[in-house]
């Protein structure tokens, strides 16, 4: 489970970016990470990656094999000349993953083994998104993370990505946290939501969300449940 | 002209910088690092003098002042992650005032031209024996280091989180960068390293295949490049470094020449020879699961009066996997008959 307590950081000498977080993820949970742009999310997913540390708080995590999914468009240079195969081989060997069969099995999972031999920047959005889930897959993680999977994806890829994602929850008992913009896929897939809005961030329920997102946006109060 | 020692000496030091330099060109193309090797070529020029200076074998000493200032640059870009293209100018500034100084005040009692735009004629035993060491010493660091630097230039943050050591790593490379420019120097000259780093690679780059294609590719045109250099340049007397680099960028020029041609003809040529009478293309036809008619191009041949031919989109896979789609002609004929 991951652990946090009184968590604040800034970049430097600049304000507050996430101030006084307190958060529990536990094992096996499925949570969605909301919030508008710039409000801290990407930070709050580095902070748990290790890649930067808290200003001051601490955040305690017993997850041992961490898997991480980009966002696609994000640091993915499409013209890189790198097949499928030597993405993950390079992963293989970083992670210290045996066994000669396991691109293929990863792949397979993803149902993206003919795609092997393919360049990366021949690939399409929802199809790079399924490699770098195959990718995260090969280390037998127990702690998955995703920055939005669904930026740049078609609708069909979409649902085919989450599927995959709640399965991989559901019959592996992997813990997925995943940072959203997609409020429909957060709300159907996800067991809690964690939302934050200038720097600070509660846990609430989807329905929960929603009607805080109503009133925020409409000024609506009370909304009937279908 | 392999009668004579220098030029056993020079063709076999030309060999393993053939190898040696796409294999740190690649890492530094990819990684938009092309200016480091420039930088540090400069820098390796402040070493040659310093070594003329004190005595010492001018390969080592350059070695040892551009491992300096790799190391230098890449402690700087950490601290300075904004400005990294303005440390380069000053690293490059440095070396070079460096140089100037120490040549021109006289310290130095040799002729440095050798150095500058590489000579055959120079090249000694000695010579050989520390290009041998440090390519072997190189090559081995960079096998050992291959997925892992593959993997931090293609996803740095990914290659972080799976526990690689990118600051360490890049402390290598930085001498690896200074290591190849130290033996290169004395056949290729300080002028003109920093094309063979990056030229071989851009060459390589426009035939669109993976990483490793990509690296073999380097180094087979960076091996043209040097040996056709060195050769022409034996026959007429010139410095190797100016024909050196005049090859690189012709063999770049062909590749890209027919490249475009690739890219008009949309597929791969089966021959070239045939090129200028090409003007038809033979499809397969099929349909897809909602009845689109698509076409799979096989090849390119020379139209014949009696075949049919029809204007449509063509929507296939380039050799590279490429999905395209054109508009162009094609035929039936009795070998691909319409489904």
């Amino acid at each position: 489970m991951i652990h946090i307590k009184n968590m604040y950081f800034s970049y430097e000498q600049s304000s507050y970016i996430l101030k006084n977080l307190n958060f529990s993820i536990q094992d096996g949970s499925y949570i969605s990470i909301l919030g508008e742009n710039g409000s801290g999310k990407s930070t709050f997913i580095k902070l748990l990656l290790n890649l930067l540390i808290p200003t001051s708080g601490h955040i305690e995590n017993t997850f041992i094999r961490t898997a991480y999914v980009p966002q696609r468009f994000d640091s993915l240079n499409t013209q890189f000349p790198i097949t499928i195969e030597e993405i993950l081989t390079c992963y293989q060997k970083a992670r210290h993953v045996s066994g000669k069969k396991i691109i293929d099995e990863s792949l397979a999972l993803v149902k993206m083994q003919d795609y092997k031999k393919s360049l990366i920047g021949t690939l399409s959005g929802g199809q790079c998104q399924k490699i770098f889930i195959a990718r995260a897959l090969m280390g037998n993680p127990d702690l998955l993370i995703l920055d939005e999977p669904s930026n740049g994806v078609d609708i069909k890829s979409q649902n085919e990505i989450y599927q995959l994602i709640k399965n991989l929850n559901q019959e592996k008992k992997i813990t997925v946290i995943c940072v959203e913009h997609n409020l429909k896929a957060a709300i159907k897939n996800s067991t809690l939501l964690y939302h934050i809005a200038q720097g600070v961030g509660h846990i609430c329920n989807p329905q929960d969300y929603i009607r805080e997102y109503l009133i925020e946006n409409t000024g609506v109060e009370n909304y009937v449940s279908i | 002209m392999f009668q004579y020692n220098f030029m056993q000496n020079a063709f076999m030091i030309a060999i393993l910088i053939s190898i040696l330099c796409p294999l740190i060109g690649m890492f530094l193309v990819l990684k938009r690092y092309s200016m480091m090797g420039d930088t540090l070529s400069h820098a390796s020029f402040a070493g040659v003098a310093a070594g003329l200076m004190v005595h010492m074998h001018p390969i080592l000493s350059a070695f040892c002042l551009t491992s300096v200032f790799g190391i230098l640059i890449e402690i700087l870009r950490r601290h300075f992650k904004n400005y990294a293209e303005l440390i380069l100018v000053v690293i490059l500034s440095l070396s070079v005032g460096i140089a100037i100084t120490l040549i021109s005040s006289g310290l130095v009692h040799a002729n440095i031209d050798s150095f500058l735009f590489g000579s055959i004629l120079t090249v000694t035993r000695e010579d050989f024996y520390i290009v041998l060491f440090l390519s072997i010493l190189s090559l081995f660091i960079i096998s050992r280091l291959y997925h892992s630097l593959m993997f931090m230039i293609f996803d740095e943050e990914g290659a972080k989180i799976s526990g690689i050591n990118i600051k360490f790593i890049n402390y290598i490379f930085a001498v690896l960068v200074a290591a190849t420019i130290s033996v290169s120097i004395r056949i290729v000259g300080i002028l003109v390293i920093s094309s063979l780093i990056a030229l071989p690679i851009a060459t390589a780059l426009q035939l669109k295949k993976g990483f490793k294609m990509t690296l073999l590719f380097g180094v087979l045109f960076s091996f043209i490049d040097i040996i056709s250099g060195i050769t022409i340049s034996y026959w007429i007397n010139a410095a190797p470094g100016g024909v050196i680099a005049i090859m690189s960028v012709l063999v770049l020029a062909f590749v890209l020449f027919f490249q475009n041609h690739h890219f008009l003809g949309n597929i791969h040529l089966p021959n070239f020879k045939n090129m200028s009478k090409i003007n038809c293309m033979i499809a397969n036809e099929r349909r897809d699961s909602d009845g689109k008619r698509k076409f799979r191009i096989q090849s390119i041949f020379k139209p014949a009066w009696h075949k049919k031919y029809q204007t449509t989109k063509f929507t296939f896979k380039t050799s590279q996997s490429e999905q395209r789609t054109i508009n162009g002609r094609y035929s039936v004929s009795k070998s691909n008959p319409r489904r």
